[in-house]
């Protein structure tokens, strides 16, 4: 599992020498935002399911002609929210907020995601509306602090970023 | 192509260009990324005012979040509809600061079949810069033959990323025709990483390593990875002359698309015994492997009442979960739960939901597990599905029930796998009744 401690030690080995100065600024400015990642990992893991449900919603009302006829969400039971999938990234952004880099993201969630994406033509456009809900979602101080809330949004972000 | 998705946003070709043309100040309000959606949606328009409008997308370098997926996914989608006209564009890209619109440049001048050396070059001397995603590049280099790339290739063989060792293991065999290696890439399906076991299916896939298929049917990774590079290799394998049905597929395909745990080569084990609770959560695992041993475990060590606690999560959880829903689906038939054969024929068999497409095949097999003769209409009815997997699911369950006419009715099927398993079927019966 890669996080700012474990590349700067990792690279460090690899030469034969001591984590330089600029190492030890990355690994310090990691810890200074420690406490503001711990609080958003909290509130994320206790309202997971809310969070996720709200997300997944968000896609239908994004594109209500889900709704039609013969389309995904025709049924009245709403199975086209994909809830799995939006809630195992929303697990992997809780996971990379208390590491404090983006490793269980990119290791279980980005790497293979996009290749199987394209391979069997799945589409992404729900993904990004999910998150982009969520990102625009949050709100200080009313959910969490301002740090705890751009630490957030910037893995909400390089989610997006990642699987679009 | 699977192209079950392709009307999935109901936007016609010119709302999607009009979407995709609008500035992206004027969409700030709009929920989601309108723009990202009609980039994808063209994906499925293969014309003129198609590609100029994905074209004149990637031109827009407004270098926000929002813009920068469009413009990548409007690479995709130009890659999708094989557009020739973008290459000058598309190559581009390849100097890009994105690293994923770079990925995706590379995949769509695959995807067309940009021969041209000078801008297979480009692409081979990515693999020297920087934080890009190597996998991909190293694929599309192999598919279009670029032989001067070996060299380079070769340096990422022992990648500490596997799926990227496993992308060049696979290439260089592609391009010098020394295959030996590969079973390096058959190691690979049973790696503790569930991305390693998956993208090492496609490259056995690629590499047409035929070789491969009953260690394909064995990896614990979701029956959907799984039946996709069989079918695959199986396509290639017959048609070439390769492969036989009889001998080289069909034990194969039977054992994956039956997806029973005991067939699978398990690579996670439990260091203890797990509650009940904790296994029926393991069955929402993404990671099919995980799931697998629950199945397993909860067959073998919590049978009595387990009907009961499948029946209390499907109303719960499974029924929006196309993963457990598969699962549920699954030990529903196994434990020959008799009174659920309406639900697994309206819920799996006849589910009209793309991504419960495992849940149809799935619900066939059940029916014939629960041994009910009054689920072989059903079963017919779906010999008419347009899923392969329905198809060859409902016709191992329609042998199990003892049903013969279905064989009449997939042997004018369209697809010669369906043909070649009703006449597979139709012969063992007739050795069984000669005997």
């Amino acid at each position: 599992m890669k996080s700012v401690v474990t590349t700067v030690v990792t690279a460090a080995d690899a030469a034969g020498r001591f984590p330089s100065s600029s190492d030890l600024q990355s690994v310090q400015g990691s810890i200074q935002r420690a406490a503001a990642r711990m609080e958003a990992a909290e509130k994320l893991a206790g309202n997971i399911d809310a969070v996720a449900k709200e997300a997944y919603d968000a896609c239908i009302a994004a594109n209500p002609y889900l709704n039609d006829a013969g389309q995904a969400n025709s049924t009245d039971t709403f199975k086209a929210k994909c809830h799995r999938d939006i809630k195992h990234y929303m697990r992997l952004i809780q996971y990379c907020l208390v590491v404090g880099g983006t490793g269980p993201l990119d290791e279980w969630g980005i790497a293979g995601s996009r290749e199987v994406y394209r391979a069997l033509n799945l589409p992404t456009p729900p993904y990004v509306a999910a998150l982009s809900f969520a990102r625009n979602r949050g709100c200080t101080p009313r959910d969490l602090s301002p740090q705890a809330l751009t630490e957030y949004n910037s893995l909400l972000d390089y989610a997006i970023n990642s699987l679009s | 192509m699977d192209n079950r998705f392709a009307n999935m946003f109901g936007l016609s070709e010119e709302e999607s260009i009009t979407t995709l043309d609008t500035p992206l100040d004027d969409l700030r309000d709009a929920p989601g990324n309108p723009r990202y959606v009609a980039a994808s949606q063209l994906a499925n328009c293969p014309s003129e005012q198609s590609v100029q409008a994905l074209i004149r997308a990637i031109q827009n370098t407004n270098p926000e979040l929002d813009n920068r997926i469009v413009r990548r996914k409007s690479v995709e989608s130009l890659g999708r509809i094989k557009a020739a006209e973008a290459v000058p564009i598309l190559r581009g890209c390849l100097s890009d600061e994105d690293c994923y619109t770079v990925e995706n440049a590379v995949w769509s001048l695959g995807e067309i079949g940009a021969d041209d050396p000078a801008i297979l070059e480009e692409m081979a001397q990515l693999l020297e810069k920087p934080g890009q995603t190597y996998r991909v590049i190293i694929h599309q280099l192999a598919r279009l033959d670029y032989k001067p790339a070996v060299q380079r290739i070769q340096t990422f063989v022992d990648n500490e990323d596997k799926t990227i060792a496993s992308a060049a293991i696979t290439s260089i065999a592609r391009l010098t025709g020394d295959r030996a290696p590969l079973a390096q890439v058959v190691e690979f399906l049973q790696d503790s990483t569930v991305y390693t076991r998956r993208l090492a299916i496609q490259d056995l896939v690629d590499a047409d390593h035929y070789e491969a298929i009953p260690a394909i049917a064995k990896s614990p990774v979701s029956v959907s990875f799984r039946l996709r590079g069989i079918r695959m290799l199986a396509n290639a394998g017959f048609t070439s002359g390769k492969l036989t049905f009889k001998d080289d597929i069909e034990p194969w395909l039977d054992k994956a698309i039956l997806d029973n745990p005991k067939d699978i080569e398990l690579v996670h084990e439990y260091d203890q015994p797990p509650t009940l609770e904790f296994l029926i959560s393991e069955l929402y695992q993404t990671d099919f492997g995980r799931c697998y041993l629950a199945m397993q475990t909860l067959m073998a060590d919590h049978r009595d009442g387990l009907t009961d606690v499948l029946m209390a999560t499907y109303a719960e959880k499974a029924c929006d979960d196309y993963g457990g829903h598969y699962v549920v689906m699954k030990l529903l038939g196994w434990l020959k739960h008799q009174s659920a054969l309406d639900l697994i024929v309206n819920e799996g068999l006849k589910n009209p939901m793309p991504q419960f497409l495992k849940s149809q095949f799935a619900g066939a097999l059940a029916l014939g597990d629960l041994g009910q003769s009054d689920a072989i209409p059903h079963l017919k009815e779906a010999l008419q599905s347009p899923v392969w997997m329905v198809k060859y699911a409902s016709l191992m369950a329609l042998e199990q029930l003892g049903d013969s006419e279905g064989l009449a009715i997939a042997a004018e099927d369209s697809d010669w796998l369906i043909q070649a398993k009703a006449s597979q079927i139709k012969a063992n019966s007739s050795t069984v009744a000669s005997a």
